[in-house]
């Protein structure tokens, strides 16, 4: 079977981040990604699965694509939600903040854990994180 | 089987809400008598044409492998063909569809032959009812449409049943694997271990927890170990849980050590700035075994005589 390029999975319940995480783990090890940078990013897509289905309170879509360049293959992953924003983006990013009574490390640990990180964010209509993992082409 | 606590299997009081929802009024059961001769007249002979439409497919002719069965099947057929047109659809007829789904769904009948055997029944009624002298048009749409929603009515019946079944699949095996997925034992005199496998979520964490702390204090072990060996990968939220479980043993004046971490776990552990350094860690069970005979004075040496 050929691998798709791109798809997405709903975020709606708590069984909705184990799909997620399979799906990309799937999709990442096919891709050809090594076995550490899959870890890298199941685990980044386990913290903004759980960032939407946690702080958002309404349902949130997970988009994945995969991106080529010359010697180098990419995954791009885009957490959708029409939660109620984040105030302060810098605030949230940094380590050990939280207003879940969490670790307060999801973030900032994402943002280690892949090459690039986007966050847009409206207060009152949602929050779209992008975020990005490149790696060598087979 | 339980009937009360399914989400999608509705009781009888639901399924008068359904008809209402349908709009099946009197006045479709009146339509629905009046096919009711033409049930009696036909039954034998559609029934018969089913059942052979239904043997020419490999799929369906497993279902109807000797006589004896078909001829039961037909039978049931033909009372069910008369019940639809009966005027009687009350709870025993609520009751005996709900059966009937079930049943199909015991023997593996799949929805799509049990959904397309409606459609070859309305080829073999709907010439009957348009064809019929006594029906004028508007009567004969009457006849149809009624038809149509008793069968909805059914169809929807049967397959919540299906639904259901499987759901109870669903549930009982998750049960299955969170029981199976947090085993704790006693590997030592004084050291329990609990391999994890999985992750860690909010569900399994409790349960995680409460047999651990429960072991710790039945075996009276000082040292708890905990493999995560089989752990694909810890997220912050798994990281709590873990540091968690930690504490609340640290309170029953016991010690964990965190066994099988793996060289990519280790990396996101740091990646991800979570602090474990209060913890020993150790990257195999047997390492973490050592450290907790060594906290007990224990010593395990080759027999001399050997």
């Amino acid at each position: 079977m050929a691998i798709e390029e791109t798809g997405e999975n709903p975020i709606k319940n708590e069984g909705d981040i184990v799909t997620c995480r399979k799906l990309i783990r799937n999709v990442a090890t096919t891709a050809g990604f090594g076995m550490t940078d899959v870890t890298r990013i199941v685990t980044a897509v386990s913290e903004l699965a759980r960032n939407v289905y946690v702080h958002a309170g309404s349902d949130g879509v997970m988009r994945w694509q995969l991106l080529y360049q010359p010697g180098k293959i990419g995954i791009q992953l885009v957490f959708e939600d029409y939660g109620k924003g984040i105030p302060d983006i810098d605030q949230a990013i940094e380590a050990g903040f939280t207003t879940a009574g969490t670790m307060g490390m999801g973030l900032s640990g994402v943002k280690r854990l892949m090459d690039e990180m986007h966050i847009q964010s409206e207060l009152g209509i949602g929050t779209t994180i992008t975020v990005a993992k490149w790696g060598r082409a087979k | 089987m339980n009937h009360s606590h399914s989400k999608y299997l509705s009781n009888f009081k639901n399924w008068a809400e359904q008809k209402r929802f349908l709009d099946f009024t009197e006045k479709d059961v009146e339509f629905l008598k009046k096919l009711h001769p033409f049930a009696i007249e036909y039954a034998d002979s559609f029934v018969d044409q089913l059942y052979e439409h239904l043997l020419q497919f490999p799929d369906t002719k497993r279902f109807l492998s000797d006589e004896k069965t078909l001829n039961r099947l037909k039978l049931a057929q033909k009372a069910y063909f008369m019940d639809l047109t009966s005027g009687e659809y009350g709870e025993e007829y609520y009751q005996s569809r709900i059966k009937v789904g079930i049943a199909h769904q015991r023997i593996g009948l799949p929805p799509r032959v049990y959904m397309s055997t409606y459609c070859y029944y309305m080829q073999l009624i709907i010439p009957k009812i348009y064809g019929n002298p006594m029906f004028d048009v508007e009567t004969a749409n009457g006849v149809f449409l009624a038809l149509h929603k008793i069968i909805n009515l059914d169809q929807e019946l049967a397959i919540s049943s299906y639904i259901h079944a499987i759901d109870e699949v669903i549930s009982r095996q998750t049960e299955e694997i969170l029981e199976m997925s947090t085993p704790v034992i006693q590997i030592w005199d004084g050291v329990v271990a609990a391999p994890i496998i999985g992750m860690l979520d909010s569900g399994r964490t409790q349960q995680f927890m409460e047999r651990l702390l429960e072991a710790i204090v039945e075996t009276n072990s000082p040292v708890a170990l905990i493999d995560i060996t089989g752990v694909p990968q810890i997220d912050t939220a798994t990281a709590q849980h873990l540091i968690d479980t930690i504490n609340a043993v640290k309170l029953l004046g016991s010690q964990v050590i965190i066994t099988g971490v793996r060289p990519v776990i280790a990396q996101t552990l740091v990646h991800l700035g979570i602090d474990l350094s209060g913890i020993i860690t150790r990257p195999t069970m047997a390492s973490g075994l050592k450290v907790a005979l060594d906290k007990l004075n224990i010593k395990v040496m080759d027999n001399p005589r050997a």
